[in-house]
């Protein structure tokens, strides 16, 4: 199902041309009404009229969490507050917290966007959806929500948390769609189990972001709920949940191309890469009115694929995210990151593991050594095994990051464990 | 059958002597002890008097420990005797993934611990032939 087949087929030539369009009328809003960007522009000698379209992207600087956080709170809002008809914020592991704004057109895009969501996953007004995200300043609710009640469909707004109520709506309200963290719909899946109810139940989809998640982990999804575990990916800082979606063909997130230019770049050089490099993933925000953004650096890591996809839609897909940006390493000159390396071990235990990453310089050679607690789950009673899944994990870094990988197995709690952000490298080479 | 504790350890000095050590202060009675290694961790095998406290204990620790299940054979003090073992579960298909012995204390007598790939049909093969098996 296809919720705006005019957008979501458009072709190359066509919306390109809606894109840089929208991008010249961004430009002017933002020049006239954000200070913080105005002054951006003179230091770069970056006039209105040297953005003629989006093959002149480039020339605009970048936007980060940190430009957000020293404007906080309402600093880079386009519109006077009187526009603005709703806040949303998300909480930082340091610091303080990223706050958004909404106008009320801002407010109908995002519906938009979330409706074209429900709809590439098979969500329409037949349906009932359990919509389990979190209500509040986190955009996960009031997102979903929106989007729902755009395509009609029968909301069931329970929001975060209270596991027995959850489990009761969907026994007694029989709901279609769930929505909500990956790991909290396997918590579900759990306890359902346990209380023999899971054939009590009548969900046929799940549409889950907010959190970075695995292929094993949609594998356990499905395969516990005989549903179907859909990727819903965005962040609230370019809107929400819904910036892109997966259709039922789960090949890649489809991107609201008419509302988000995206760009991948290298995180270190700071250029764009060619069509189908992988690197960080940028949005500019070409609709936005409350909270236009240049160029903002996600620090997701993803690639983007241009082809038409099966279901007949031609917005270009970003790949599921492989790791973040955060703490780059460059390891005999290949760029490595830690999360890359998090990602491999998530695809193995399904849980956050415990590792840490040690880099050396032995003869003027880069070497890399990830050392893994052996927890209980992985443990097994037999060296052989233990030698596979040291195999195991060694092929799996490897076919990520693509350099050599020395993997040591350590006994649990051996690892500094540290407040907040854990420290996961240890790089030796003084350089 | 057999309770034995599998305990994971890193082949460092003084590794073996911290988990003996966990176990004697927490008065859990260490059967008998096996190390399985390589060059960088070992396993390390456990058969003690409450295997129960004894994962607790070493869980509490940040250990990781497994519970399972072995079978511990009465040698009688015949020639002979293991090799009848032996025989008779290679005739019967069952392979062996790793053995151990210890001596009973009090009696004096050995006991032989294996892990097989087909545990019951290992158990129910040694009783129909006669074996005493440990508990
Ligand atoms: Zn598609």
């Amino acid at each position: 199902m296809i919720w705006n087949e005019h957008i979501e087929c458009m072709d190359r030539e066509q919306i390109e041309k809606l894109q840089s369009q929208r991008l010249c009328e961004m430009v002017e809003r933002v020049y006239y009404n954000v200070p913080f960007y105005r002054k951006k522009m003179q230091v770069l000698g970056l006039e209105i009229g040297d953005i003629k379209g989006i093959e002149d992207l480039h020339k605009l600087p970048f936007t980060t969490k940190d430009d957000l956080r020293e404007n906080y709170p309402f600093g880079m809002f386009a519109v006077p507050m009187s526009q603005v008809v709703r806040v949303h914020a998300s909480s930082g592991t340091t610091g303080l917290p990223t706050v958004v704004g909404y106008t009320r057109n801002d407010l109908s895009n995002w519906s938009e966007i979330v409706a074209r969501a429900l709809y590439g996953a098979g969500v329409s007004k037949e349906d009932r959806i359990q919509n389990s995200y979190g209500y509040g300043l986190f955009t996960g609710g009031l997102g979903l929500h929106g989007g729902a009640e755009k395509v009609g469909a029968t909301i069931l707004p329970l929001s975060g948390g209270n596991t027995r109520k959850q489990i009761q709506s969907l026994v007694d309200f029989e709901p279609t769609a769930i929505s909500c963290t990956p790991s909290y719909l396997l918590y579900l899946a759990e306890t359902l189990k346990e209380e023999e109810l899971l054939d009590k139940i009548k969900l046929r989809v799940a549409i889950l972001g907010a959190e970075p998640w695995t292929e094993n982990m949609r594998k356990e999804i499905e395969k516990q709920l005989n549903i179907k575990a859909i990727d819903i990916y965005g962040l609230s800082e370019i809107m929400g949940p819904g910036v892109s979606f997966e259709c039922i063909n789960q090949c890649g997130s489809h991107i609201a191309e008419d509302h988000f230019i995206p760009e991948i770049i290298d995180p270190k050089t700071l250029k764009p890469l060619p069509r189908g490099s992988e690197g960080e993933l940028v949005f500019t925000t070409i609709t936005k009115e409350a909270l236009p953004l240049f160029r903002y650096r996600t620090k997701d890591l993803s690639s983007l694929i241009y082809e038409t996809c099966e279901c007949g839609r031609t917005s270009v897909r970003m790949t599921k995210i492989t790791g973040r940006t955060d703490d780059m390493l460059i390891i005999r000159g290949v760029n490595v990151f830690p999360s890359q390396i998090e990602s491999a071990l998530l695809e193995i235990g399904e849980t956050q593991p415990h590792y840490m990453i040690y880099v050396d310089r032995v003869n003027n050679l880069d070497t890399l050594e990830v050392w893994v607690e052996v927890d209980e789950k992985f443990f097994s009673d037999e060296i052989k095994q233990l030698e596979a899944l040291t195999r195991k994990i060694t092929k799996q870094i490897v076919n990520i990051i693509g350099i050599s990988v020395k993997v040591k197995l350590v006994e649990p709690k051996t690892i500094l464990r540290s407040e907040g952000k854990a420290k996961r490298v240890v790089d030796r080479r003084h350089i | 059958m057999l309770s034995q504790l599998s305990v994971f350890i890193e082949n460092k000095k003084g590794n073996l002597v911290r988990v003996t050590q966990i176990l004697k202060e927490n008065d859990v009675d260490i059967r008998a002890i096996a190390v399985f290694d390589t060059p960088e961790f070992g396993i390390l095998r456990l058969i003690v008097i409450d295997p129960q406290k004894g994962k607790e204990v070493l869980n509490e620790k940040g250990y990781s420990v497994r519970l399972g299940e072995v079978i511990g054979i009465e040698l009688t003090d015949e020639l002979g005797s293991l090799n009848t073992v032996l025989e008779l579960l290679s005739d019967n298909d069952i392979t062996i993934n790793y053995i151990y012995s210890f001596v009973l204390r009090k009696e004096g007598l050995p006991v032989m611990v294996m892990n097989v790939n087909d545990m019951r049909s290992a158990k129910e093969t040694l009783e129909k032939n006669g074996i005493s098996l440990y508990k």
